[in-house]
């Protein structure tokens, strides 16, 4: 489905990919776990057209998306929430998800799509009216995730979608992120903190300096001491007996 | 888009829309008013409207561009010239209809947008400000300096023109103020349905996630620069068929009309009333129009009363005189439903 391959990127003259691959099946969710600055927006943002890699490729279903815009990428199937997740508060909630219906009109009709977000996260359906600028952190969350979904994406690429929101809000995401999965929808999620890691991943990349350093199960990667100095410190290492 | 707008006021901006007084209808009513306005006005003081109408058009495009867009232009009376210029060649060459003068003014205006906007709407921020007015600039000179094509500072006469196929055997102030001010009416009422229709539907919502972070818009497949692009061509053609009417209303195409403080004294109207409301900019017209007219006839210093008109909206007025009504009142309804 989506083949990341010897992907390189620079940021002002600075390397901040380094040759990283990656590789995502239909259906499949993959946790890109790192710590701050390790690379993962960029590696999204890179996914997204939005920066130009110096060298590597990405294709998606045998299109070379280092060659398309932003907006084709989109078009493609690939839904993104960046991890500041800003609603647009001129809109409403309505607005926000319907937006993506309008932009790309192929696949399922948009009444569809709509729903299927709001059944996602039912706590936005009370919310419809409600302009952007009025929601909390957590429920403009869910309404970034969910406009993402309503592109009918086939990929969603979640950055740290956990992130900065209370414990009171983050099961209600997490719930949302799970609906999305058993839909059967790929999804690429980034994070900064082991914690968040849903325990039902289908595979943990783990990035350090712009370098993939660990692709495979999260239990293998809480049983090796190396990946867990980096992504949470010795002391919460297990090593496998 | 904050540094364009920051270079005016760090609170002039595009902002969220008020809920109340943002329909169709104050923009109905606004033009009810301009319907009935001759019946109790003298002629005279009816012709002296007309630019409120013409200004009124021009700004419905205006403000999709930068209302609804965010892109603030600095040239945009670059195409009330090109329209007045349209009007005056055609009526010159023996073309006295003006719906054909209109059609050839929207033309050449949107031709005209096309071509410099494919260049302009790449840019954002104070860059295509500045293009904009470079273009502005260019064109003014372009009129200012071949004598022999557009009557250089004497400009170019605009004949009177025939309104459907009719030719209207009256005075020129009689015309002025009747067939011509109602035939303009209507002109403006259709653009202005067609304005509403365009921020009322898909296509305005996704000028407005443009205008509020075009990253994420494009992260969405929004189509940013095809529909800036659209947003410019919009603004020029509603420009050039306000240029027509200028024209016709003064007899002159003069190539003042593209210079830079006409573009100013566009972008003031848009404040005055209210960027980003869809009535503000043609309430904003009507009142420059006026307070204009009035502070000219009254004293010498009326470009100094005009600009602590601006100083003052600025500093207590920053979403116009609809944008801060509307506010109020939201604020009224919401203190009463509590």
């Amino acid at each position: 489905m989506l083949n990341v391959s010897e992907l390189t990127v620079d940021i002002q003259g600075s390397r901040i990919l380094r040759g990283i691959s990656l590789e995502v099946r239909a259906g499949e969710l993959v946790c890109l776990l790192g710590r701050n600055g390790a690379g993962k927006t960029t590696t999204f943002r890179s996914l997204m057209g939005y920066l130009r890699p110096v060298s590597g490729r990405i294709s998606w279903e045998d299109k070379d998306l280092a060659r398309l815009s932003t907006w084709q990428i989109a078009q493609l199937g690939i839904g993104f929430s960046p991890e500041e997740s800003e609603v647009y508060a001129d809109l409403t909630v309505e607005e926000n998800i319907e937006l993506p219906t309008w932009t790309r009109t192929c696949g399922r009709p948009a009444a569809e799509r709509i729903s299927e977000a709001y059944r996602i996260f039912p706590k936005l359906e009370r919310y419809r009216k409600r302009g952007g600028a009025e929601l909390s952190g957590g429920e403009r969350k869910m309404v970034s995730i969910a406009r993402a979904l309503a592109l009918d994406a086939e990929l969603l690429l979640l950055d740290e979608p956990f992130e900065g929101l209370s414990p009171a809000i983050i099961p209600l995401v997490a719930e949302g992120v799970a609906a999305i999965r058993q839909s059967g929808k790929a999804i690429v999620m980034a994070e900064s903190n082991l914690h968040h890691v849903p325990d039902y991943i289908d595979k943990l990349v783990v990035i350090e300096r712009g370098e993939i350093i660990y692709t495979g199960s999260l239990s293998g990667a809480l049983g090796d001491v190396e990946v867990m100095k980096i992504i949470a410190g010795a002391v919460d290492a297990e090593p496998q007996t | 888009m904050s540094a364009v707008f920051d270079v005016i006021s760090p609170r002039i901006r595009p902002r969220p829309k008020p809920r109340l007084l943002n329909g169709v209808i104050p923009f109905v009513v606004l033009l009810a008013g301009l319907a009935i306005a001759p019946l109790m006005l003298t002629p005279y003081s009816t012709v002296m409207l007309m630019p409120a109408l013409a200004f009124g058009i021009a700004l419905l495009g205006m403000n999709l561009l930068f209302g609804y867009t965010g892109l603030l232009s600095f040239g945009n009376a670059m195409f009330l010239a090109v329209g007045a210029y349209v009007a005056a060649a055609a009526t010159q060459a023996g073309v006295l209809h003006f719906e054909l003068i209109l059609i050839a003014a929207a033309s050449l205006g949107g031709l005209f947008a096309l071509a410099i906007g494919a260049l302009c709407v790449r840019f954002t921020h104070i860059f295509f400000g500045m293009l904009t007015l470079a273009f502005g600039m260019l064109l003014h000179s372009f009129l200012f300096k071949f004598y022999n094509l557009t009557g250089g500072d004497q400009g170019m006469r605009v004949l009177r023109p025939m309104l459907l196929g009719q030719d209207w055997d009256m005075t020129a102030t009689q015309f002025l103020s009747g067939p011509f001010y109602y035939y303009c009416l209507i002109v403006y009422v259709l653009l202005g349905l067609l304005t509403w229709r365009i921020v009322s539907s898909p296509l305005g919502l996704q000028l407005r996630a443009i205008r509020d972070n075009e990253s994420k818009a494009r992260y969405l497949g929004v189509r940013v620069y095809r529909l800036r692009l659209f947003a410019f061509v919009v603004s020029g053609v509603f420009g050039a068929i306000a240029g027509a009417m200028l024209g016709v209303s003064t007899g002159l195409a003069d190539p003042e009309l593209a210079y830079w403080p006409q573009s100013g004294n566009l972008i003031f109207m848009m404040i005055l009333g209210g960027a980003g409301t869809f009535v503000g900019p043609g309430v904003g017209a009507l009142i420059f129009v006026l307070l204009h007219e009035v502070l000219v006839s009254s004293t010498a210093y009326w470009r100094f009363m005009l600009g602590a008109t601006l100083v003052f909206l600025v500093l207590v007025l920053p979403e116009g005189l609809i944008g801060t009504i509307s506010n109020h009142l939201q604020r009224r309804v919401r203190g009463d439903a509590q």
